[in-house]
């Protein structure tokens, strides 16, 4: 038997103070090893989602299961949650209060109660593993706004989760910010991590994730492989959201659908794609 | 603000040991306190001005920047200081050869003092003084807000400096009667940004675990003791001249 997925989510329910219903009847399965995206446009309940992932919300009614155990909300619980599910808010300077990258990153580990030296090792670690170990003694305030997003993910990384939950991790990075921060965490989940983000840019979602959730108005719509759920058409229109670029041109184009020509999932691809279908050839390098 | 703390994290003493810089200025911040200010108050002020200028290479300019608020308040409340008020027969006042005197002393004093608070606060950064009262025992709570305060300075600076140019972008500051009211409205603005962002940053720092106490790494620094002992020295030297300037000035 497979062992439980790392987090489920059933019949969640979510009410605001003041009788919002926020997230309603919601159903999601986070497996291991996954890059999951939850795709919803504004408004339709992403960050509140994300807030329960990490047990910052409590829900006021359904489940949320922890490698198939009811999670707890006790101190003792939440902090072992916390410790194994990282959540990155969107906006950096919500989550970064020391006055030093280095100290910023040091804040995780010593609060779980390592020691010194290994909060050292910890501190180390997650600055290289976003390439960022030089900055580690400047001042927070003097970072761009690219270098504090990296600081604090590297402030969740250094407690090492199994889980790392982003919202809307390329919200504000310009081209070659995305870039970097997608490269980073292919690294870290190549090594292991597993990943959960929200978005609302379908095209994003199409070329990094290998699973989405679509979310409207408080509810998942559906979960499933990234391509069959972007190619649903009524239920990306139902979401209010738009069918990758990349996809309708595949699409388009007719592609055959098979292992040996998948649809493409990047620029390159359909680039090469659409050569093949111009000039009846596949060049092996771009041309010069 | 800003300019301060550009410098502090910028200039030639900035890795150095946070107690190499309090220990001097701390010293003769003393020494102001305890000395008759006329004949050790310009000593001390040159001494610390040359430190901060040639020996940290803190520009000049900075340095007159930081002094010259404390100098403007001082000089406009200094001719108070040498008026002499009597009541005795209808009111009367009069420049007193004393009064003049306790000005001048006053100024001397002030100025030497602030010229130590300028050279520390130019050349260390905050976060070294933070850790280091954090070792000489400062009860956490007040280091902690010492932290969170100097972090969310610049946060909120840059919120009313974006919020000051788009009201000033739809004419919010183009006659007196607007600009009283779209400052209002800013500061009202920041004020709910503000808890707001309490509770982000609080919901930020719960998934690290936080637990009530912001613990954070140290930054590693070497104490020198030859360059700690300069300026023992230089301070002993600067007090034992200030001394016998005293006794033999008038």
């Amino acid at each position: 038997m497979n062992p439980p997925p790392l987090l489920v989510l059933r019949g969640l329910e979510y009410r605001y103070s003041d009788k919002i219903l926020a997230l309603r009847d919601l159903n999601l399965n986070i497996e291991r090893g996954r890059k999951l995206a939850l795709l919803g446009s504004n408004g339709s309940g992403k960050t509140t989602l994300l807030l329960h992932l990490n047990g910052t919300f409590r829900p006021t009614g359904g489940a949320i299961l922890l490698d198939g155990q009811p999670a707890g909300y006790e101190h003792r619980s939440l902090n072992d949650w916390r410790r194994r599910v990282g959540l990155v808010l969107q906006e950096p300077d919500d989550q970064l209060f020391a006055a030093t990258v280095a100290q910023d990153v040091s804040f995780g580990p010593l609060n779980l109660g390592l020691g010194e030296a290994e909060t050292r090792t910890r501190v180390q670690e997650a600055l290289e593993a976003l390439r960022i170990a030089a900055l580690a003694e400047r001042a927070t305030h003097s970072l761009s706004f690219g270098q504090k997003k990296r600081v604090a993910i590297a402030g969740i990384l250094a407690m090492r989760p199994e889980l790392l939950v982003l919202d809307e991790p390329t919200a504000g990075l310009d081209a070659h910010g995305v870039t970097h921060l997608l490269n980073a965490l292919q690294r870290l989940h190549e090594a292991g991590t597993t990943l959960v983000f929200s978005t609302h840019d379908t095209e994003l979602a199409y070329a990094w994730a290998d699973q989405v959730a679509i979310l409207h108005e408080g509810t998942v719509l559906g979960q499933g492989e990234t391509t069959a759920m972007l190619e649903d058409r009524e239920l990306l229109t139902q979401a209010r959201l738009k069918p990758p670029l990349l996809l309708e041109l595949a699409q388009a184009l007719e592609t055959r659908r098979d292992d040996r020509n998948p649809l493409p999932r990047s620029r390159e691809m359909l680039l090469a794609l659409l050569r093949e279908r111009l000039c009846g050839t596949v060049p092996l390098a771009p041309d010069r | 603000m800003r300019a301060i703390d550009h410098h502090a994290w910028s200039n030639r003493w900035r890795d150095w040991h946070p107690a190499e810089k309090l220990i001097p200025a701390g010293g003769l911040l003393i020494l102001t306190l305890v000395l008759p200010p006329l004949s050790s108050g310009p000593l001390i002020l040159a001494a610390m001005a040359w430190a901060t200028v040639f020996g940290a290479g803190v520009p000049a300019r900075a340095l007159l920047h930081v002094l010259a608020a404390p100098a403007a308040f001082l000089l406009l409340s200094a001719p108070f200081l040498a008026i002499s008020i009597s009541f005795t027969d209808g009111f009367h006042w009069q420049w007193s050869p004393q009064g003049w005197r306790l000005a001048l002393e006053t100024i001397t004093r002030a100025l030497a003092a602030v010229s130590c608070l300028a050279f520390l606060t130019l050349t260390t950064p905050l976060t070294d003084l933070i850790t280091l009262s954090r070792r000489l025992g400062i009860p956490a709570g007040l280091v902690e807000l010492i932290l969170l305060v100097y972090r969310l300075i610049f946060v909120f600076a840059e919120r009313a400096m974006t919020g000051q140019q788009a009201q000033a972008a739809r004419l919010g500051y183009a006659r007196m009667d607007r600009s009283v009211r779209s400052l209002g409205w800013l500061a009202g603005t920041l004020f709910q940004r503000a808890l707001h962002q309490a509770r982000r940053m609080e919901i930020g720092l719960a998934a690290r675990a936080y637990n009530g106490e912001l613990r954070v790494l140290g930054s590693e620094r070497a104490l020198s003791w030859p360059r700690l002992s300069i300026g023992i020295v230089g301070v002993g030297l600067i007090g034992l001249n200030g001394a016998w300037l005293a006794h033999t000035l008038p």
